[in-house]
């Protein structure tokens, strides 16, 4: 039997406690406590980015991250990506370019997308693949994927 | 597991870790832990010791002509940092190539070389610059060289209740270093095989020579006889083709699911007769 712990953290910009046993994946707080289900749960351990999410900032694979090591951390998650019901560009980039099938890799693909975008506004396709390396699609091929990414690039739109 | 702890000093962590003994682990980026956890290869430890508040243990900063790198930085830290781009490129690059930016962004270097795999993408180009582990248990410190850290595969010196606090080496000057990895695919990789090599020359002649292996022997490895073969000499075709032979005989690779010991024999002569003839 575990002690339950709180853990107060933003997530998406809205201040949030949940309440989790030590062990409680990040992944599993976010879907089962705060139902924001569009992170994915794939591989659960850190072999395909479906589960991707940035912490402060960072991009890491909520599988691998305790959600009581999150305690005032700052949280984004696919759902944070829109702003008052309008798409991110990189979602819309995705939509326009067909780099979405069944759309399980999708959330985890564009945070991978937007982190790179952050970092890098003008990536080179070889600068897209290493910055989407994390994330397995079984679907698309990863070609409209990279075009989406890409299209972003030549548009030099970092974030809307 | 029944309790989270998250020290804010290293005394503190090595309170705890005294506390709960063999049922407390440290915890750093969980990359490593935190899948064995969950797949059932180890048991899930009563405490977890979340060392990611210990400042003591982050950084990396340059002083009195030494490097130094706390564990707790992160594979992307490394990867990022001006300091080491600059005068361990080999250190740098090999940090770029672990997994993939969500592993990069919460790996450690310290954790890199705790969990010991006979892989581990920080340890040979550590051991190209002799690199020295600060190890701590709260009473005493010791310093251990890299080479010496491993005793077999997941396996290292460190005593139960002591931690990996920071890894330092001198300032590599005129050093050439390189250091490459192989495997099936380019990302996501454990390595099938590595190499890396440091050269100081003067004079056209190698003054002294660093030579290490991965995923080719129970730990990462020193090689010795190329070493030797290498040191006092010009290099020539000649001479690198006899350190191709003697690190094809000196390794002791294994066949498993990733490479046969054939293919990694063939792939460590390759990588390494690739690398000194860049630096001619």
């Amino acid at each position: 039997m575990q002690d339950k712990i709180e853990v107060a953290f933003t997530v998406n910009g809205e201040a949030t406690e949940v309440s989790v046993e030590p062990f409680t994946l990040l992944l599993d707080a976010l879907r089962e406590e705060l139902d924001l289900t569009g992170t994915k749960r794939g591989c659960g351990e850190g072999e395909c980015g479906a589960c991707s999410v940035l912490v402060n900032g960072k991009l890491v694979n909520s599988c691998l991250v305790l959600a009581a090591e999150c305690e005032g951390a700052q949280i984004l998650t696919i759902e944070g990506l829109e702003r008052d019901g309008k798409l991110h560009p990189i979602q819309d980039a995705f939509i326009e370019h067909g780099a979405v099938q069944c759309g399980f890799c999708t959330p985890g693909m564009i945070l991978a997308a937007f982190a790179l975008l952050e970092e890098n506004p003008a990536p080179t396709e070889e600068e897209i693949k290493r910055g989407l390396e994390g994330n397995l699609c079984r679907c698309t091929g990863y070609r409209k994927i990279i075009d989406a990414v890409q299209a972003m690039a030549r548009g030099g739109v970092a974030h809307g | 597991m029944l309790s989270y702890h998250r020290p804010e000093t290293v005394q503190e962590a090595f309170s705890i870790l005294h506390q709960f003994k063999d049922s407390a682990v440290p915890f750093a980026g969980g990359t490593d832990l935190i899948v064995r956890c969950e797949k059932g290869l180890m048991p899930r430890p009563e405490a977890i010791v979340d060392l990611k508040s210990v400042e003591e243990l982050k950084g990396i900063s340059r002083e009195n002509g030494e490097i130094r790198i706390g564990a707790l930085a992160t594979m992307s830290e490394i990867k990022r940092n001006a300091l080491i781009r600059d005068v361990a490129p080999a250190l740098a690059g090999a940090a770029s190539r672990v997994a993939c930016p969500q592993i990069r962004n919460r790996a450690t270097v310290g954790g890199n070389l705790c969990n010991a795999s006979p892989a581990a993408d920080a340890a040979i180009p550590l051991f190209l610059h002799d690199a020295v582990l600060d190890l701590a248990d709260g009473s005493t410190t010791r310093e251990v060289p890299v080479a010496e850290f491993f005793k077999g595969p997941g396996a290292t010196v460190l005593k139960a209740g002591e931690l990996l606090t920071a890894i330092r080496f001198k300032v590599p000057d005129g050093i050439y270093a390189a250091w490459n990895k192989f495997g099936t695919r380019p990302s996501m990789e454990i390595a099938v095989a590595s190499v890396g090599v440091a050269l100081k020359v003067e004079g056209g002649k190698i003054l002294s020579a660093r030579v290490g292996y991965g995923s080719v022997a129970p730990v990462p490895m020193r090689g010795r006889r190329v070493e030797a073969v290498l040191e006092g000499e010009a290099l020539s075709a000649a001479l690198i083709g006899k350190c191709e032979e003697e690190a094809r005989a000196e390794i002791t690779p294994i066949t498993d699911v990733r490479a046969s010991e054939g293919y990694r024999r063939q792939v460590i002569g390759v990588m390494l007769r690739r690398m000194l003839e860049r630096a001619g």
